[in-house]
């Protein structure tokens, strides 16, 4: 298992919202660090409770932190 | 590494020390007068408990070792977080399948010993062969999806 294809902003949102760690937030959301390391790095999909979780944590709404990129799908879409 | 994945560490040692301590005894015996089905019995017994107790046993002792380290290095009485989230869920799972397919390969390769005309001990050999073959190749599969990610 690849890459995962969808992208976060969740490294830029942390940044925005007082540094805060990836223990802070894996422990606002009930993760392991781990996970969110996973996570940021696309390497992992996170559910979309989990999704939903984090971009409460951050305040913002879910597509300004996830976001999908999958060239073949778009373009069967057209 | 995270508490599953050392706990996953534990299971796949004691695993290791297992199939060891079975294949030198069946290896032994069937130097020593062949399989002999009262000793292969007990031999069987023997490394099915083990393989539960033992591992029961050091999951505690994983959780009661760790539980010091992380105070100590801390310096508090908090505990360590032991939680499994969705990710650990779903490598467990990815885990379970590897050992699942491995087992089933197994169950069917003793079933050949019958085609070569070997007698039903070999193919009860071979099962608890895989079947503990089957844990560490679901460990090494669950700890291999923990060191790249996912």
């Amino acid at each position: 298992m690849g890459k995962s294809q969808v992208r976060n902003n969740i490294r830029k949102l942390r940044f925005h919202h007082n540094e805060m760690t990836q223990e802070q937030l894996a422990e606002k959301v009930g993760v392991t660090r781990q996970t969110i390391i996973a996570i940021e790095s696309a390497k992992y999909s996170p559910s979309l409770e989990l999704a939903f979780r984090i971009a409460f944590v951050f305040g913002v709404p879910l597509e300004e932190v996830f976001s999908f990129e999958d060239k073949n799908f778009m373009n069967t879409k057209e | 590494m995270s508490y599953q994945e050392k706990n996953t560490t534990v299971s796949l040692i004691t695993y290791i020390l297992i199939l060891g301590f079975y294949l030198v005894n069946l290896f032994q015996m069937y130097r020593e007068e062949g399989l002999v089905s009262t000793r292969l019995f007990s031999l069987w017994a023997i490394v099915i408990i083990a393989a539960i107790l033992v591992n029961i046993f050091a999951s505690i002792l994983t959780n009661i070792v760790l539980s010091i380290v992380h105070a100590i290095k801390t310096k508090t009485n908090e505990s360590e977080r032991f939680i499994a989230d969705e990710r650990d869920k779903l490598i467990e799972l990815k885990g379970v399948k590897a050992s699942y397919i491995t087992f089933s390969i197994g169950v069917l390769l003793a079933m050949l010993t019958f085609v070569f005309g070997q007698p039903p001990l070999v193919m009860f050999s071979l099962i608890i062969f895989f079947s503990i073959a089957a844990e560490i190749i679901g460990d090494i599969s669950q700890i291999y999806l923990y060191r790249r990610g996912f």
